[in-house]
């Protein structure tokens, strides 16, 4: 489903430059679950936009899907990331004057579905992350966990084939990190494939792979320990 | 996808509650002075549209320079309609009248009413002008000599509700007349309002005299252009015998001498704003004004909508997330922007909605200031309402799209993980906004206090003359005026009467204008010519400069004296022209030579919009207005005691009396309605623009809020802190100022010229102006600055 090849991306200031990612290569299949782990500062960020689409890289090569995408345009970026992508971000990013059902319904907006239609997936989805009694709050009113969850719900509400997570515990206590992380799960299992950004080894261990980043530079690939665990 | 934006819209509002009433209100107010401009153009540009084919119809006038007097006048000879009429193929018709500056006494039965606004008219006229008939047809109306055509109102007060038609009415205890029809009130404007027409059909055959306005209608399709050459040519043959006989010259000679003289058509529909020459029926209005107010019109939108683009690049912080969020989940920068215009718009039509509710409040006030009689829901406010709903799409849009184009250009990732530097861009244009917006305001502050002091110069300037605590009375009989000399003491036993006199016009009026000529000189020069007795300058408070006033001791009736103003005398170019003898030349050329006598120092009689003219004054028992200068205390009394006395004498007429001052002063009203009007619509502008300033600036110190609280722990003081904020806008402002001094200079010099006594360009009002503008800018920065300055520091590094 993705595949890198000699991606490297150069941030630029007036005088500094610095690498934040240096020929990385990596594959991805489609149905795995993967974490990217690192110091901060190691380029796991710029590693995720660019798997998104929210970023172009300096130069390599990006396969989604089979297809070249690292010199798209906006546009073209753009019309792969509605149909394919969905985010998950640490601090949720929800729209502070949409309610739930209405935060979750973006996405098909954007993609043009019918109302009716609409109407009835996203309150399928509420009902299956345990939230319809919430549906018609404002992100103001929900806890955290609350919070990511409908995020979590707006992510999939497209149905797509690649999940991104960007630290989707980081602002959650660990009953509420863990719930967000079972959700994860629930949707690997389901065939989704996930790359996410973690700094919790434990939230790591949910996952099948994990790529170590340090300085923009992949050091080690290993199994997680669930999956050796498993084997 | 609509509704969600204008959900999202709504809701966006309803959080930012200040900003969105900022900008609504702002708006608002804007579009509400659009909206009064509009409809006042609309009142102003309706003139004459009600008549038939008015777009045909033209008034005739001349235009002359003779010995540098120049004239521009929409008067025309007695003989010239019937001319017209008979011996152009183009004409469809065209007409004549001769308007009566008085009120006429007019009786049927035992009813006696002052009706004013009559006029002596062709029996063409309903021909031209196609007054609706209620009674009687508008072509047989004013066929006989005796006819007289009412105006509805005018009947009722004499006749009340029963149907005139054929009925006798006495004119001035002179004539009877016999009403021939019953016409109503036009439905629009027009140059002229008259109450009643008398027939006046006979023709003096002279075309050197001009005391009627002449109206011609052009069939359908006729050329203008050659109607106006084959006009000129026949009515330049039509006058060559008079002006020989007159002058002694031929027209080539006269022309030869550097005169000029020429027959003009003004078309109807441009008189209402673009005719402003001496004896115009009525005061028209001016097309300066729709300029200024226009003008005024789209600086205070550009204000509002500066606002507007202001608050929303600076609260763009605020918006990035939800941009970024709504990026990431599919929407295309196409999408964004079509949501932020929608947002525009919608506020955009939420001010309409608050504009028409001002502009139906503010209305009222704007009709008594304007001394017009505009109404929101009247015929076209169809139009009204798509002109205001074009001008809010166009200024949503217009507003909008910066901060739409400004905002969907967010990248997401940089928004989304709470880097907001990237999103600080758009200060610059920000600053540029700010300036442009007070260049706008501080014009109009600038503009405001010029064009008061225009006014209070011409007010305070020495017109010449004290019209204070003069009354004049109209003499309505041949009896009062034959006798007037003899009654004068009748009057005078009251100790506050000071002093008693008559004249045939009184500052206010336009006078006659007539040829005089110096006795053994060829050259004529054009005078207004003043009839006035005994004690006039006395009574009107007129100084003398050179000889004597008139003298009752040292005068015949039989020869003329004259007294000159010192135009006059510096238009004839004599030296010692008190001895010489002038004469008002007669139409055959002859002229009864009379002793200038005096010279009395220039008074005006017009307004200051034109100077002060060439005048002669000459004595006379046959003059028709009344004036008594009185004392201050008493005055009631004193009125009270010329009113009994005088109708006594007089007892057909009931008394009536003007104040002059009161009349001459008229004449500046016009300009000082603009001015007030002026000054209200400046006063809006620069309460838009410090709303703007006071958002913006509360934006300012909620951005730095982080900096101001690590340099509060760093020990600077509040009014370090306030001074740091302050500073930025005070800059913005002087800049302002720099580029709106030399504007408002170009444009205050253009106005002035309108003037034929100006100010001297003060300076004084453009440094006020930036200090007001320095002073409006720190009250509204500065307490912003004082709640940012004086926050907890802890608060505001916790911020992040």
């Amino acid at each position: 489903m993705i595949k890198l090849n000699q991606l490297t991306k150069v941030y630029r200031t007036d005088e500094i430059e610095s690498t934040a990612l240096n020929e990385v290569s990596f594959e991805i299949k489609k149905g795995e679950f993967v974490s990217v782990m690192g110091p901060s500062g190691c380029g796991k960020s710029t590693l995720l936009n660019i798997l998104g689409l929210l970023d172009k890289p300096e130069s390599g090569s990006y396969q989604f899907l089979g297809e070249e995408v690292s010199h798209l345009n906006e546009k073209g970026r753009s019309n792969i990331r509605k149909k394919n992508i969905g985010f998950i971000f640490q601090n949720f990013n929800l729209i502070d004057e949409l309610t739930v059902f209405e935060n979750i319904e973006l996405p098909l907006l954007y993609n043009k579905v019918p109302a009716s239609e609409r109407k009835q997936r996203v309150n399928a989805l509420i009902e299956k992350i345990g939230i319809s009694h919430r549906a018609s709050h404002f992100p103001q009113q929900l806890s955290g966990g609350q919070q990511q969850r409908v995020a979590v719900a707006r992510a999939l509400i497209t149905r797509p084939p690649l999940i991104l997570a960007d630290e989707p515990t980081g602002n959650l206590d660990s009953s509420h990190g863990n719930e967000v992380m079972e959700l994860l799960c629930e949707l690997h299992e389901a065939g989704t494939t996930i790359v996410m950004v973690t700094h919790s080894p434990h939230d790591a261990s949910y996952s099948e792979r994990i790529i170590n980043l340090l300085d923009g530079q992949i050091v080690s690939e290993n199994k997680s320990k669930l999956t050796q665990a498993v084997i | 996808m609509l509704k969600n934006y204008i959900k999202v819209a709504f809701r966006s509002l309803n959080k930012n509650r200040i900003y969105a009433l900022i900008n609504i209100l702002g708006l608002a107010l804007g579009l509400t002075v659009t909206i009064l401009v509009f409809l006042f153009i609309k009142d102003e540009t309706s003139y004459e549209k009600h008549w038939d084919g008015y777009e045909r119809i033209y008034r005739t006038g001349i235009k002359a320079d003779l010995m540098g007097q120049k004239m521009d006048a929409p008067v025309s000879p007695s003989p010239m309609a019937n001319a017209l009429r008979t011996e152009f193929t183009d004409v469809e018709n065209a007409t004549r009248i001769h308007t009566i500056n008085q009120e006429i006494l007019m009786r049927h039965e035992q009813t006696k009413v002052y009706i004013q606004n009559g006029v002596e008219a062709d029996s063409t006229f309903f021909k031209v002008f196609n007054y609706e008939f209620v009674h009687g047809s508008p072509d047989t109306a004013l066929k006989e000599e005796n006819a007289i055509v009412l105006t509805e109102e005018s009947a009722r007060k004499l006749f009340g509700d029963k149907n005139p038609l054929g009925e006798v009415v006495n004119y001035d205890n002179r004539r009877d007349f016999i009403v021939r029809g019953i016409v109503k009130e036009p439905q629009g404007h027009a140059h002229f309002q008259f109450n009643m027409f008398m027939a006046q059909n006979t023709i003096r055959n002279v075309w050197m005299s001009n005391n009627n306005y002449t109206y011609v209608k052009l069939k359908e399709g006729a050329n203008f252009n050659a109607f106006q050459t084959e006009m000129r040519r026949n009515f330049m043959k039509k006058i060559e015998p008079d002006v020989e006989q007159f002058m002694k010259i031929t027209v080539e000679e006269f022309m030869a001498q550097g005169n000029a003289f020429e027959y003009q058509l003004m078309p109807l529909k441009d008189i209402h704003l673009y005719s402003q020459k001496d004896w115009e029926i009525q005061q028209n209005g001016n097309i300066i004004y729709i300029y200024v107010f226009i003008g005024i019109a789209l600086l205070v939108i550009l204000i509002a909508g500066i606002n507007f683009m202001n608050l929303s690049t600076a609260r763009s912080g605020k918006r990035a997330k939800e941009v970024g969020v709504r990026k990431v989940t599919g929407a295309s920068r196409k999408m964004l922007i079509i949501q932020f215009l929608t947002e525009s718009v919608i506020q955009s039509f939420i001010a309409l909605f608050l504009a028409f509710i001002l502009v139906e409040l503010f209305l009222p006030g704007f009709n008594n200031i304007m001394e017009t009689n505009i109404t929101l829901f009247n015929e076209y406010i169809g139009k009204t309402i798509l002109f205001a709903l074009l001008v809010t799409l166009v200024y949503g849009l217009f507003a909008g799209s910066y901060p739409a184009f400004f905002l969907s250009a967010f990248q997401p990732i940089a928004v989304l993980k709470g880097d907001l530097t990237k999103t600080k861009g758009g200060a610059l244009l920000r600053k540029v906004l700010v300036i442009t917006q007070f260049t706008a305001s501080t014009i109009l502050i600038i503009g405001m206090i010029i064009i008061f002091k225009q006014i209070s110069f011409l007010h305070n300037k020495d017109i010449g003359f004290k019209g204070d605590q003069v009354i004049v009375v109209p003499i309505q009989t041949d009896a009062m005026t034959e006798n007037f000399r003899n009654y004068k003491d009748v009057f005078l036993k009251n100790s506050n009467v000071l002093s008693v006199t008559r004249a045939s016009y009184y500052p206010g009026d336009t006078p006659n204008q007539n040829q005089f000529a110096l006795e053994g000189s060829e050259e004529q020069l054009p005078l207004w010519n003043m009839e006035v007795d005994y004690d006039y300058f006395k009574t009107l408070g007129v100084e003398l400069l050179e000889g004597r006033k008139f003298d009752r001791e040292k005068e015949s009736d039989s020869v003329p004296y004259y007294i000159l103003n010192e135009t006059a005398v510096k238009s004839f170019n004599i030296e010692n022209a008190v001895g010489r003898r002038i004469g008002n030349m007669n139409l055959d050329g002859t002229a009864e030579y009379g002793n200038v006598i005096g010279i009395v120092k220039d008074f005006h009689i017009e307004g200051f919009n034109q100077p002060i003219r060439p005048m002669v004054l000459a004595i006379t028992n046959n003059v028709w207005f009344a004036s008594f200068k009185i004392a201050k205390n008493d005055m009631n009394a004193t009125i009270d005691y010329i009113e009994n006395e005088w109708n006594k004498l007089e007892p057909s007429h009931p008394f009536r009396y003007t104040f002059l001052d009161q009349k001459f002063g008229a004449l500046l009203r016009q300009q000082e309605n603009f001015g007030t009007m002026f000054l209200f619509l400046t006063i809006l502008a620069i309460i838009i623009s410090a709303m703007g300033l006071y958002g913006l600036a509360s934006y300012t110190a909620e951005q730095r809020t982080k900096e101001i609280g690590i340099r509060k722990v760093l020990g600077a003081s509040v009014p370090q802190i306030m001074q740091m904020l302050t500073k930025d806008f005070i800059k913005l402002v002087l800049i302002a100022n720099i580029f709106a001094w030399p504007i408002t200079y170009l444009l205050a010099k253009n106005w002035l010229t309108n003037f034929s006594y100006q100010i001297d360009m003060p300076l004084l009002p453009y440094f006020f102006a930036t200090f007001l503008a320095l002073i409006i800018a720190l009250i509204t920065v500065s307490s912003q600055a004082y709640l940012a300055a004086n926050s907890d520091p802890v608060n505001a590094i916790k911020y992040e």
